[in-house]
């Protein structure tokens, strides 16, 4: 049976799409957006992450990971204090509540999970489950009274959901075929037939535009834009409706020019746009960053709220119905 | 987004002055009733207590604020809090304010007073003498003479038992935390408001001393109580008279010797409605704030800490403000300062506690619930009216954590009304309660025998509990507040062969241990067996209080008002309301539910441990356990994420406690009420709960009210809401309390807004009772741990009440942060 890859599922989602939502994030994007906010979602392949603060210590589970791993990845770490313990024994030695934290040698480590099995305190957590379409329908049963009160559904996310193009058509489908309603969170960087697969079972694309101009978006983000225009020309042509998320990446597209440009390109597409959404740029992901052992995260200020502010009067000027998240 | 109106300077100073009160302990109620009782020596006890109520409107302090437009205090300060020898307070060998003052932990200020520390929560004083006089006139006088007495003299043969096992609210006498069962609230109930602010208190006099005249030389059969009755009807009305008399009369004096002319004219308008509410009805919207007031004063100065609820507010005053802002003597501006300074002079009643209370309440509650919204008790038409929206702007706008508020929402409930609720919640956190009257009325009409008319006309009270207005006498009598029966405590026993692991006390039923079990089943049977003694031996505690309570706890400045108890010439206290229930609550039965799920995935599902292994850590409180511990907590399935496996134990759980209580009458009352509430209880239990097989740890909290475990809600506010319709929640009619803490994000705009109320609206129409919101994110609240001083009004909901954040203990505020955020992805 067909499976899709997952690395997280996301309930009372209320500012993505109408509604309230549950959104399912596949796992695996052919974009590098230095500012993702969710690397881990990245990668095809099933990745171990690290959470230090649910490590309990070494001595806890007596060295079960170091021991569980044949590969010799995982090490002694940094340690840390346990301060509520410390908190509850007032005047205790420090160093007795010190615990001994474990350090996963990326270069060794090949992602097996054999650690993470062992971990009890889910510190190593191997990040991708593999998931039936009946499975994930399933889980969406008890959120339906909520989806159908508020005129929610589901949102299938990414990485980037076309990637697993058979998976996505199979879930869209079985999840239309219930009831639900569905959005697709994409990139819109995909082969035109993918997405023309799903276009029947999808009442809402929710298309990320993040720069008009191809060079800088292909330096950036590793891939051209002109597929993705391309492709939203297309759905617009055929139907589609869309909710355009646009991110707010200083240094990248926070400039006027590229909000006009976005803008006017929104304006071509026609009534099928239903709301233009401003995503200022946050860095609540960085943390996320360690867990996998990647590096390459964008440090950067979010833009401030009249710079908002203004990027919305731009694009409303274009007749646009504009909101921040 | 709902828009809130301005706030008067007035309303500013006056709030302020609450925010930081300071307590004055004031015995002038004490002494007076001191003295009656040694004069009234044998007198029986209801005409004892009609006397003593008239000596205290007679001889009490009076005080008036220069700012206020609603008067009426406990004593002679703004934050007086009256004393109630005749309910207990003196009657051990010592008092703890007198003990801290000897013991150098009170200090002795400029003022004359001894203070307690500048680092207590809730600042406190007592005068010198004061002191003195509970020394030497108050403990030796009271010794062995207050109500709590004669229950703690003899008691049935199961208590000894009881109160070993350390599993209920009742403990051995001299152990810390000792409650006798009678010393503590009788009433928690809504007194009739509104017959007195219709009627006046010479109808209700004129109604008990006719039957007295057709009664004079013939007392024949039952007629004899009811004579003793209606003697301590007209005696307690001559008590009010002379109450809001004297207050007119100390109003008038103010008035004429004033020199600011706009306060002379408020001053004047004051007397009038005073004086016309000694013996009347009110009359004007003024004059029915007034009444209300002046009512809750009389009839909480007779018995000790009344959880005196207030009721629908909203619909007693609003008839008033029709008439007045047609015909234009009053407008909608001066109408809401009048409603925020009749809800400020209800925040002055606080009752002066240890440090300790604070720690697990904040600086304490008034416990005056008010209800609004709703539907009409006659058409059951939507009742929200602007009185509604104005009661709610009062509490939201003035950022008041006390009173509680419950908002009553039923399928007619306007838009707006909801929206209103929302901004409230984001301003105040957990106010107001939802409270769906879609499965509360028919739950009053089934589970109580409520007439539609008086189910309509619901009210909420304490924490949580569902009542009638003015018609409904469901008192624990006799029962401590929060009285409960501890069921994590019970779990444990039940798999300990009736041994509590924290202190090793044997019950009478011996059901095995764990590892001796063979099946779910079997430790289902064992907690079911135990609950069950336990329930048992718990609820006979109450029955015979209330037996006892009949004779010597009458209250006749209640009964005037309520329904039912003119008519047939009975006290509340002898069942002379128009209903009668008691009950008590359950909190945290998910933490047994949680137990269950571990058990039963761990030992006999997946066999992922043996039930000796399981036993053991529990009995170790998980002591060198922990790889085993995290396992249950992030492996086994809990209660609260949508997943029937765990949610079908909730259900067992909360089916077993509902059985269990429907066994359950005493002499007064036919029905025992389940809740699923509990104030801050599952804090304290927590401390004194041995480990559970949950993986939780003594002294960790167990869960609060009906919420999942404390972090183990892992898929957001609509999996706990579509979990909590796995269970009847029409059936628990001593309330149901579930605490949602939600990230202030996701009702940034309107937008989320519509989507919060939405979800509630289909909560509510699948089997949802109520709800409350905290809106507040974790590093608002780790910021306010750290600089208390910019975060004093910062209000979070508990379980029961709401209270200051930054006065709560450590232990409490941890608990609030543990709960599960709910965040937008």
């Amino acid at each position: 049976m067909i499976t899709g890859r997952v690395y997280d599922i996301q309930p009372f989602s209320v500012h993505d799409g109408p509604g309230v939502r549950t959104t399912i994030f596949l796992k695996g994007c052919p974009l590098r957006c230095p500012w993702c906010h969710s690397p881990e979602s990245q990668a095809f392949y099933k990745q171990l992450s690290w959470f230090s603060m649910r490590c309990l210590g070494t001595k806890v589970c007596n060295d079960k990971c170091l021991k569980a791993c044949e590969k010799g990845a995982i090490e002694y770490g940094q340690t840390r204090v346990d301060g509520t313990a410390l908190d509850l024994n007032p005047g205790a030695d420090p160093a007795e509540y010190t615990l001994q934290l474990v350090h996963v040698k990326r270069d060794l480590c090949d992602n097996c999970g054999d650690c993470a099995k062992v971990c009890r305190a889910k510190a190593l957590e191997l990040t991708g489950t593999d998931y039936t379409v009946d499975e994930l329908v399933r889980m969406m049963k008890k959120d339906k009274q909520f989806f159908d009160r508020t005129g929610g559904g589901v949102t299938v996310s990414g990485g980037e959901a076309l990637s697993q193009p058979e998976f996505t058509l199979a879930l869209l489908k079985a999840l239309k075929d219930r009831g639900y309603h569905t959005a697709l969170d994409t990139t819109g960087f995909a082969p035109w037939a993918v997405v023309e697969s799903v276009l029947p079972y999808v009442d809402i694309f929710l298309l990320d535009l993040k720069h008009m101009d191809s060079a800088t978006h292909e330096a950036v983000v590793k891939v051209p834009n002109g597929p993705i225009l391309e492709n939203a020309r297309k759905i617009a042509a055929a139907g589609g409706k869309f909710q355009i998320r646009v991110p707010i990446i200083p240094g990248f597209n926070a400039s006027e020019k590229n909000m006009r440009e976005t803008a006017e390109f929104c304006v071509e597409l026609g009534e099928s746009v239903e709301v233009v959404q401003l995503l200022p740029y946050h860095n609540l992901g960085v943390a996320k960053y360690a867990r996998i052992g990647d590096d390459k995260v964008l440090q950067a200020e979010p833009p401030t709220d009249e710079f908002m502010e203004h990027m919305k009067e731009i694009c409303e000027s274009y007749g646009l119905k504009t909101i921040i998240h | 987004m709902y828009q809130f109106s301005p706030i008067t300077d007035r309303v500013v100073g006056y709030r302020a002055k609450i925010r930081d009160r300071e307590l004055t302990f004031d015995l002038s109620r004490a002494k007076i009733v001191t003295e009656s009782y040694k004069r009234l020596g044998n007198t029986i006890p209801i005409i004892k207590k009609a006397l003593t109520q008239l000596d205290y409107a007679n001889q009490c302090d009076l005080y008036i604020g220069d700012e206020e437009l609603i008067v009426g205090s406990k004593g002679s300060h703004m934050f007086s809090s009256a004393q109630y020898p005749e309910w207990g307070e003196f009657s051990h060998k010592s008092y703890w304010i007198c003990d801290l003052v000897d013991a150098g932990v009170w200090s002795m200020e400029e003022d004359g007073y001894w203070h307690n520390p500048k680092t207590s929560p809730a600042l406190q004083r007592i005068h010198p003498d004061d002191v003195k006089w509970i020394k030497e006139v108050g403990i030796p006088f009271w010794q062995d003479k207050a109500c709590g007495d004669a229950v703690a003299a003899w008691q049935p043969d199961y208590y000894e038992e009881l109160t070993r096992l350390r599993c209920t609210s009742y403990v051995p006498k001299d152990t810390p935390g000792y409650i006798a069962p009678l010393s503590l609230p009788l009433g928690h109930l809504v007194a009739g408001y509104k017959k007195i602010i219709s009627v006046g208190y010479k109808a209700i006099r004129d109604e008990a001393q006719a039957w007295l005249d057709a009664h004079y030389d013939r007392l024949m059969g039952e007629d004899v109580r009811k004579y003793t009755f209606y003697k301590a009807a007209v005696i307690t009305c001559d008590a009010a008279m002379v109450f809001v008399k004297r207050y007119a009369d100390a109003v008038q004096e103010k008035y004429e010797v004033c020199t600011d002319e706009a306060r002379k004219a408020e001053l004047k308008v004051m007397a009038e409605n005073l004086y016309q509410l000694v013996e009347g009805p009110a009359k004007t919207f003024w004059q029915a704030l007034q009444g209300i007031m002046m009512y809750q004063l009389f009839y909480t100065a007779e018995t000790s800490n009344p959880s005196a609820a207030l009721g629908r507010v909203d619909q007693y005053i609003y008839p008033f403000y029709e008439k007045e802002i047609a015909a234009g003597t009053l407008t909608k501006e001066f109408a809401q300062e009048l409603i925020d300074m009749f809800f400020l002079k209800a925040n002055c009643s606080y009752g002066i506690a240890p440090d300790v209370v604070a720690d697990t309440t904040g600086v304490g509650n008034t416990w005056q619930h008010t209800t609004c919204g709703g539907v009409d008790p006659d058409t059951g038409e939507d009742a929200t009216n602007d009185c509604t929206y104005m009661i709610l702007e009062t509490v939201g706008r003035l950022e008041l954590h006390d009173p509680t508020i419950s908002l009553r929402f039923n399928k007619n409930s306007p838009q707006k009304l909801w929206e209103c609720a929302i901004a409230t919640s984001k301003l105040v956190g957990g106010l107001p309660l939802y409270q769906n009257d879609e499965q509360i009325i028919p739950g009053l009409i089934r589970e109580l025998g409520f007439s539609l008319h008086d189910a309509r006309d619901y009210g909420v009270i304490g924490c949580q509990e569902i009542v009638g207005c003015g018609t409904d006498y469901p008192a624990p009598n006799g029962c401590p507040p929060h009285g409960s029966a501890f069921w994590s405590i019970i779990f444990d026993m039940a798999i300990n062969n009736g041994i509590n692991p924290l202190n090793g006390e044997q019950s009478t039923v011996q059901n095995g241990y764990l590892y001796e079990m063979e099946n779910i089943e079997e430790v289902k049977d064992a907690f079911k067996a135990q609950a069950t003694h336990v329930m048992n031996m718990f609820a006979s505690t109450h029955n015979y209080a209330e037996m006892i309570g009949e004779h010597t706890t009458p209250q006749p400045a209640l009964s005037i008002s309520m329904e039912g108890c003119m008519e047939k010439g009975a006290d509340v206290a002898w069942g002379g309301a128009k209903y009668n229930s008691y009950g008590c609550t359950a909190t945290g039965l998910s933490s047994c539910a949680d137990s269950i799920t571990a058990i039963k995935y761990m030992c006999f599902d997946k066999k992922l441990c043996t039930t000796r292994e399981l036993y053991d850590a529990t009995m170790a409180n998980w002591e060198g356990y922990e790889d085993l511990r995290q396992q249950v907590i992030n492996e086994c399935p809990h209660f609260g994420n949508g997943d029937s496996y765990a949610d079908m134990e909730m259900k067992w759980v909360t089916d077993l406690y509902y059985e269990i209580c429907s066994t359950m009458y005493s002499t007064r009352a036919k029905v025992y009420k389940a809740g699923l509430y509990g104030a801050s209880d599952h804090v304290r239990q927590g401390r004194i709960t041995w480990g559970t097989p949950n993986g939780r740890k003594m002294p960790d909290p167990i869960a609060d009210g009906s919420s999942p475990v404390q972090s183990c809600d892992h898929c957001g506010p609509t999996a706990v809401l579509y979990s909590s319709q796995i269970y009847e929640q029409g059936k628990f009619m001593d309330g149901v309390a579930l605490n949602i803490r939600m990230h202030p994000s996701v009702v940034s705009n309107d937008e989320g807004v519509g989507k919060l109320i939405d979800v509630t609206r289909s909560y509510f129409e699948n089997g949802g009772m109520e709800v409350q919101y905290n809106i507040v994110d974790t590093a608002t609240l780790r910021r306010a741990q750290e600089h208390p001083e910019d975060y004093k009004d910062l209000v979070v909901r508990i379980a029961g009440y709401s209270a200051y954040f930054v006065d709560m203990g450590k232990d409490l505020q941890e608990d609030i942060i543990a709960r599960t955020e709910n965040q937008l992805s």
